[in-house]
């Protein structure tokens, strides 16, 4: 897996390096020093994995995936924050607490690369540029946080500057537009329903009839959408096939 | 909780032996008085045990009437007539039977009643002093020893705590150090042995050495240095005459630690510790200059610290000490802590504090 190394202190940043060269399938591709240095390395690596330290000069290691579009996979790395990591009770998070104990770095490496490799055969081939239902976003919610897997998400709805995301019990907001996100997504997955709405069609229940030629859209999370006239074609076309 | 019961139990007993004791030296003194001007005949012996007897039990009825009434939480002005009119009705009754009593023993008054009842007044408001300037007393000492204890216990709460977050990460670049340089690993063993050791120590004082104190700073800062290297500057500066001076422990660790929390280790370039200490007018004063921005109380736990700080040193020095903290200009953070000398005796106050723990 290519992974990078995120880390203020050059010394926390050696020391991991060091424990993951006993780790075939880890392939450092490099390291960075703070979010903003960690975003551009993102971006233009695009690697597997991320070791991310929460507490860094800046942007804090949340603020960094909350600016990603498509998260990679992550293994906090932390000294001791039990507040910041309480924020996750609700889903299965890696983290290790420094000083890393090779055998816990072992058992969170592997429980990642199974989850890739299975992740990987679900998935054929892609076009690698698209958000797929594998990729995972991170969504902060007041001080609730999760990595959801966009197969989850039922639902994205717009609210002023802000998407709603609709995933379990949850509907958490992100700062981001629409109109961006649904330029990422992989059509074949979701579907502009309206100007406000882009549903994951692999969630849809009910298919009904509506007015002025649209149809309104049940999803399993019992949410109903309203598609419209316009995309009504083109979404009776997707669903037959 | 057992105290409690114990003391209870102690106060009961205590109620006994005096109310025992009390009434039956009364009568003693009672018989003694007579003896000089008559003989002791047996009547006059039955009399007086039942003048004792009945004062007793008419005592403990009254003060089972105070406690059910809790005549204690009443004003004086409230407390007063209630009193007379209950002593009045005991020496009353007591009077009119011991006169009947006696008159049908020795079928002849020897005083007459209101002399009897007057006496026997008089007594009844003796126990009523006392009784009363007991429990006033006791309250006021269990208040003294509440807020004691309360002091104590504040104190306590508010004594500063090495972050576990330091320790780890100090940890965690200590394991990195080892193979790149070994001795200054070891070095780092050391000085995190002995923050270690302080922060233990400080739960059993008060104040500390200056010495002492700066000691960890520098230990401290020592550590961090390998972990922020040349994000981190330090510059200490002590004044000769600071040895003279003691000061909370951990209380400068804790405050120079806030300063690259929230100042030095936020800035992508780092920045500066600078430690100052200085004599003014016998006042101690130290300060601390952190590259970094202070945000009044908007954000975040800091504002606990540095309440901390300033509560811990008011219930030291009262308002002898001063703490302040604010931008000294655009990129520096000023702390300022000025600190009364203790001269022997003044010391003795301070010692007051740790002496309390043990009542």
């Amino acid at each position: 897996m290519r992974t990078l190394i995120i880390d203020d202190e050059r010394l926390a940043r050696k020391e991991l390096t060091n424990l993951l060269n006993s780790f075939d399938e880890i392939e450092i591709i490099g390291e960075a020093v703070d979010a903003d240095d960690a975003f551009e390395k993102i971006n233009s690596f695009t690697p597997d994995l991320i070791f991310l330290d929460i507490q860094m000069p800046g942007k804090t290691g949340f603020e960094l995936l909350e600016s990603l579009e498509k998260v990679p996979r992550v293994i906090f790395t932390t000294a001791y924050d039990e507040f910041a990591l309480k924020a996750f009770d609700f889903n299965a998070l890696d983290y290790l607490l420094k000083p890393i104990q090779p055998e816990r770095l072992a058992e969170s490496i592997n429980k990642i690369v199974t989850a890739a490799e299975e992740a990987d055969e679900s998935a054929g081939a892609s076009d690698e540029s698209k958000l797929t239902g594998n990729d995972q976003v991170f969504v902060k919610d007041g001080d609730k946080c999760w990595f959801v897997r966009l197969s989850n998400i039922r639902l994205f709805e717009s609210d002023g500057n802000y998407i709603k995301v609709y995933f379990d019990n949850f509907k958490p907001m992100i700062h981001k537009s629409l109109n961006a996100l649904d330029g990422r997504l992989d059509d074949r997955s979701f579907f502009r329903a309206s100007r406000k709405h882009i549903i994951n069609l692999s969630w849809v229940e009910i298919i009904e009839p509506w007015f002025n030629g649209g149809l309104m859209v049940q999803l399993k999370g019992g949410e109903k959408v309203e598609v419209s006239r316009r995309q009504a074609a083109r979404f009776k076309d997707m669903m037959s096939l | 909780m057992y105290s409690v019961i114990l003391s209870r139990l102690n106060k009961q007993r205590l109620y006994w032996i005096c109310q025992i004791g009390g009434w039956s030296l009364y009568g003693i003194a009672n018989l003694i008085g007579f003896s000089y001007t008559r003989a002791i005949t047996q009547n006059l012996l039955i009399g007086e045990i039942f003048q004792v007897g009945f004062y007793f039990f008419s005592t403990h009825l009254l003060r089972l009437h105070i406690k059910r009434r809790d005549w204690f939480s009443l004003a004086w002005n409230r407390l007063l007539p209630r009193l007379v009119v209950a002593t009045f009705i005991l020496s009353f009754t007591n009077s009119t039977i011991n006169y009947i009593l006696v008159t049908g023993i020795s079928s002849r008054p020897t005083t007459d009643l209101v002399a009897l009842i007057i006496v026997s007044m008089i007594v009844y408001f003796l126990w009523v002093l006392i009784y009363f300037m007991f429990h006033y007393f006791e309250s006021y000492r269990k208040s003294l020893q509440f807020e004691a204890a309360m002091h104590e216990i504040e104190l306590n709460n508010l004594k500063s705590q090495l972050n576990p977050h330091f320790i780890f990460n100090a940890l965690n670049s200590i394991r990195a150090l080892v193979d790149e340089n070994p001795s200054k690993s070891k070095d780092a063993i050391t000085q995190l042995s002995n923050i270690l050791r302080n922060s233990l120590a400080i739960d059993k004082k008060q104040l500390v050495d200056f010495t002492d104190e700066i000691r960890t700073v520098r230990d401290y800062l020592a550590l961090e240095s390998i972990r922020f290297e040349e994000r981190l500057k330090t510059d200490i500066r002590i004044h000769p005459d600071s040895e003279m001076y003691k000061v909370p422990p951990m209380m400068i660790q804790t405050l120079v630690e806030n300063g690259i929390k929230h100042g030095v280790s936020n800035l992508k370039k780092g920045g500066k510790i600078e430690i100052t200490t200085d004599v003014v007018d016998s006042m101690f004063v130290i300060r601390i200059r952190n590259s970094g921005k202070y945000l009044n109380g908007s954000t975040d736990t800091s504002g606990y610290g540095l309440d901390n700080t300033r509560k811990r040193l008011k219930l030291i020095y009262g308002d002898a000490a001063s703490f302040n903290i604010d931008n000294e200009d655009k990129n520096t953070v000023l702390t300022e802590i000025k600190i009364p000398q203790h001269s022997p005796d003044t010391d003795g106050n301070v010692d007051g504090l740790i002496q309390n723990e043990t009542i």
